[in-house]
């Protein structure tokens, strides 16, 4: 659907490549605070940074192609809206890579087992993600990698609810330590409901081509 | 599909003592939102057994018996049907169609460490169908 309004133009063969570079970058934000997690190794987490601040550069370089050109005039605002929506998902993992340095160790063990399986479907969203946007501009069937993603959503739904159960029986002494559990737990289950937006609005684009 | 159990295994479980009652079940199935409870051995030389919601629908409130009244241990399925954490999909699914059954238990040594349900399973094959380039 489409490659119909690619029509061979340079501009947006760039775009799609480096929308394909920014998605890539998310997969290896996404690992690289897996590791973290699962090592408990908080140094790790500044990878999520770096990787962050890459993709920045990247999202301005597709914005600025865009408006070089690229694209029939309408459909740019919603390349632009979903290049956002993965923007906000760096930015959310960034937080959650922040607050994992200042959680307290033996608050994150009652909950270690569930934040690591939040993470990993972090990781497999995002690389469903890719895939979905290579169906998107190729003949792929976006509407199952969509439903896919919305099962995985779910999933992380339910893990947060059991997250949320532990916590409650935890005695937190400390201000700090609360707001600290609490904003770590909401930015990391986060995520996943933006990956969901996104992929959302790849479908509605569809959509609205056809 | 070569997608493990384990990979798609809910390590949420919650038990239950022989002895409890039927109605000490419901309030863990509600609080807990779960739909089975693993029925834990009386003894060295009992087996681990398995309530769900369905045995209690039909074993006991569609025979207007009192809850309050009725053992765990009369209603439970023994011993519970369970599987190697190792083992793949495609035989989950056939022992769920042999036996007829929603819900597998999975095994590591003698340890029941998860349960897949039929559920479990459908999100497991849309997922990896999604992957599929």
């Amino acid at each position: 659907m489409f490659e119909k309004l690619l029509s061979g133009g340079k501009l947006e063969k760039k775009v799609i490549e480096s929308i394909k570079t920014h998605l890539k970058i998310l997969c290896s934000a996404t690992e690289c605070f897996e590791n973290s997690i699962i090592t408990e190794q908080k140094e790790g987490t500044f990878c999520v940074s770096d990787l962050e601040r890459e993709a920045d550069s990247v999202r301005r370089e597709i914005i600025t192609t865009i408006h070089q050109g690229a694209f029939l005039p309408f459909i740019r605002p919603n390349i632009c809206k979903f290049i956002e929506i993965v923007d906000e998902a760096f930015d959310i993992l960034e937080d959650a890579a922040f607050e994992f340095r200042y959680v307290k160790d033996e608050i994150y063990k009652i909950i270690k087992n569930e934040c690591i399986r939040v993470s990993k479907i972090n990781s497999e969203m995002c690389k469903l993600l890719s895939i979905a946007f290579d169906a998107f501009i190729g003949k792929g069937d976006l509407k199952e990698k969509s439903l896919a993603i919305r099962i995985y959503e779910k999933q992380v739904d339910d893990l947060k609810f059991d997250i949320s159960e532990k916590l409650r029986t935890v005695e937190i002494k400390d201000f700090w330590d609360g707001k600290t559990i609490n904003d770590f737990v909401g930015y990391l289950t986060k995520i996943s409901d933006l990956i969901e937006d996104a992929s959302d609005y790849l479908y509605i684009i569809e959509l609205s081509l056809r | 599909m070569n997608t493990k159990v384990k990979e798609i295994m809910n390590t949420k479980l919650e038990t239950i003592q022989p002895d409890a009652t039927v109605y000490d079940a419901i309030e863990k199935l509600v609080d807990r939102r779960m739909r089975s409870l693993i029925v834990l051995p009386k003894d060295d030389n009992d087996v681990y057994g398995v309530i769900t919601v369905r045995d209690i629908v039909f074993k006991v409130i569609s025979k207007n018996l009192d809850p309050h009244k009725i053992k765990i241990e009369e209603i439970a399925s023994k011993p519970v049907i369970s599987i190697d954490k190792e083992t793949e999909i495609e035989h989950l699914i056939k022992l769920m169609e042999k036996f007829n059954i929603a819900r597998v238990f999975v095994h590591e040594g003698k340890q029941i460490v998860g349960v897949v349900s039929l559920f479990d399973v459908l999100s497991a094959t849309l997922i990896a169908r999604a992957r599929r380039d």
